[in-house]
């Protein structure tokens, strides 16, 4: 890739007259990355796709996809970009054996290579054989045919607008599965507000909401920057525990539901350490101590929480 | 023109394979094949109708010729095929756009520009290969029926109205880039062509402007030599210039 960056936003709005759908938005997608776009609905996900992909002009600032300006630079950069949007459109009269070569045709593949790569595609799409029209196609089927099309140019980027929606859960898988198969070979930006998936094959994620990056790490940074959660069984005065707990400097939250406190802690080393006395302190026992890791989905609703 | 050949033929696969084939080759064929016929048999059905039926008066009419079997097909070609023009190609980038397939074509290497001619190029072929296909039968059937069927009176009218139709189409595909739904489009196509036959009431407009095209296939047949310069230049210009708008306004528009 001739890029050290797949994807590069500066200072990027985009207003609809007088709504705001980005808001300086600063973004920087590594080359060979599988990367998470991860915002509610409405944050401007799909806008800051059809920015990528030309199909939209910012109000200012600048993108740059492969190194290229788009959308004044977009016919360059689009060679080697595969997209797929949330819902993607085909010509229903066409079999998807021909949308593919069609699709082959319009990147000027060679006529072998096309066929070579769409039989493969195909087959990965689990359509091989099937000679409906796609307009007799179920949902399941475009989506699969939309990813085995943003494929056939074999890309160096890969732009997925909420890929997995629409699928079921063994379909979710195989696209997950053929996501983190891409790993090396090219870089996936893919928008999704399905945490799980994000959780499961991103390297490194930003979070949007209202039109703003809130947050751009890898996925272990982002838990660890969330800090940990420490679960506490307690055998005695589990509330005055909970208040000195609560009162100590490196706890962010404490709740407690019966004998069972919960603690949101900044610094879990310093937990670890000081429970043991703070019990003692109380004249209570320890039942159990458990540090859980948050879920990205527990940093993300912490973050847009703030946010709004 | 990135794209711009595999686009084409994809359009003209589409034309092959959808309901395209049917709309307008058959309006043209069946008015094609059924002009002369009509224009043979007309005089005898009028004719046989009773004088009481028409009040007492007789109707007195010359035995019909190939010229009334050309009569009928030009005035088919200007007015019911023009119209199934105004409405068929309402649709020509706006249903792309509308449906969400421009999407997938125009996130590959293809520049909208490429887009947008392709698909005037494959209409403006879907209209003259039918257009010359329709002339070929209803020349056939006119020799065949009346035993005579020059050429140059078919062919100057054609060729005409085919300049006309070369301008509908320019001018359809920029209606349809400007407005979003295709009944839309092909409504302003419509109004388009309204304000031309008003325009064609004055002379000037007539001897200068693309208005004066529009009765010319007749006044062609009826053996009168009306001004076709201006009017075939200027139809030129003004479908090289709704071209050029149609690909600036769509390179500009957001999708």
């Amino acid at each position: 890739m001739a890029s050290e960056s797949a994807i590069e936003l500066r200072s990027v709005t985009k207003r609809f007259g007088d709504v705001v759908a980005l808001d300086a938005v600063d973004l920087e997608v590594p080359a060979g990355r599988i990367f998470g776009f991860l915002g509610p609905n409405g944050a401007g996900k799909t806008t800051t796709i059809r920015l990528l992909t030309g199909l939209a002009r910012p109000t200012s600032g600048t993108v740059q996809v492969l190194g290229c300006e788009v959308p004044d630079g977009a016919a360059d950069a689009l060679a080697r970009v595969g997209y797929l949007p949330d819902v993607p459109a085909f010509y229903d009269w066409m079999t998807g054996e021909e949308y593919l070569l069609f699709v082959a045709s319009l990147f000027a593949l060679p006529e072998r290579t096309a066929r070579e790569r769409a039989a493969v595609l195909l087959e990965a799409a689990g359509l091989a054989g099937v000679r409906t029209r796609i307009g007799g196609y179920s949902r399941g089927m475009k989506q699969r045919l939309g990813i085995a099309q943003a494929l056939m140019n074999a890309p160096d980027l890969l732009i997925l607008d909420e890929p997995t929606s629409a699928l079921d859960p063994i379909g979710r898988k195989e696209v997950l599965d053929m996501i983190v198969a891409l790993k090396g070979k090219a870089t996936v930006f893919f928008s999704t507000h399905i945490l799980a998936d994000a959780e499961r094959v991103c390297d490194e994620v930003a979070i949007l909401d209202r039109g703003r990056v809130l947050a751009q790490a890898a996925v272990d940074e982002l838990r660890s920057r969330a800090g940990a959660k420490v679960a506490l069984e307690v055998a005695g005065d589990a509330e005055a525990v909970e208040r000195v707990v609560a009162a100590a400097p490196w706890c962010r939250t404490a709740t407690r539901s019966g004998a069972r406190i919960e603690v949101q802690a900044s610094d879990l080393a310093a937990a670890q350490r000081e429970v043991p006395a703070i019990l003692a302190g109380a004249g209570a026992g320890l039942v159990r101590f458990e540090t859980v890791e948050p879920t990205l989905e527990e940093v993300f609703v912490e973050l847009v929480g703030k946010a709004s | 023109m990135r794209g711009f050949r595999p686009f084409l033929v994809k359009e003209l696969r589409e034309v092959a394979r959808t309901w395209r084939i049917w709309v307008l080759p058959s309006i043209v064929l069946f008015f094609a094949l059924s002009g002369p016929l009509l224009a043979k048999v007309m005089p005898e059905i009028l004719r046989s109708m009773s004088s009481e039926q028409l009040g007492g008066a007789v109707i007195q009419l010359p035995e019909p010729t190939w010229r009334d079997a050309y009569a009928q097909w030009v005035k088919n070609l200007t007015q019911i095929v023009t119209f199934a023009l105004l409405i068929m190609l309402g649709g020509t980038v706006a249903s792309e756009v509308r449906s969400g397939t421009a999407v997938m074509v125009l996130t590959k290497p293809v520049s909208r520009t490429a887009f947008v001619l392709a698909k005037a190029a494959a209409n403006a072929l879907l209209v003259a290969v039918t257009t010359l296909i329709g002339a070929a039968c209803t020349w056939g059937v006119t020799l065949a029926v009346f035993g005579e069927a020059p050429l140059r009176p078919l062919a100057e009218p054609t060729a005409v109205w085919l300049a006309f139709a070369a301008l509908v189409v320019a001018l359809m595909t920029l209606t349809s880039v400007l407005v979003p739904s295709p009944s839309g489009a092909a409504g302003l196509g419509v109004g388009i062509y309204a304000a031309m036959t008003i325009l064609a009431l004055w002379g000037w407009a007539v001897e200068h402007t693309p208005a004066g095209l529009l009765g010319a296939p007749g006044a062609l047949l009826a053996g009168e030599r009306p001004p076709l310069a201006w009017p075939l230049a200027t139809t030129a210009a003004a479908a090289v210039v709704a071209l050029a708008a149609a690909t600036l306004v769509f390179s500009r528009r957001e999708l």
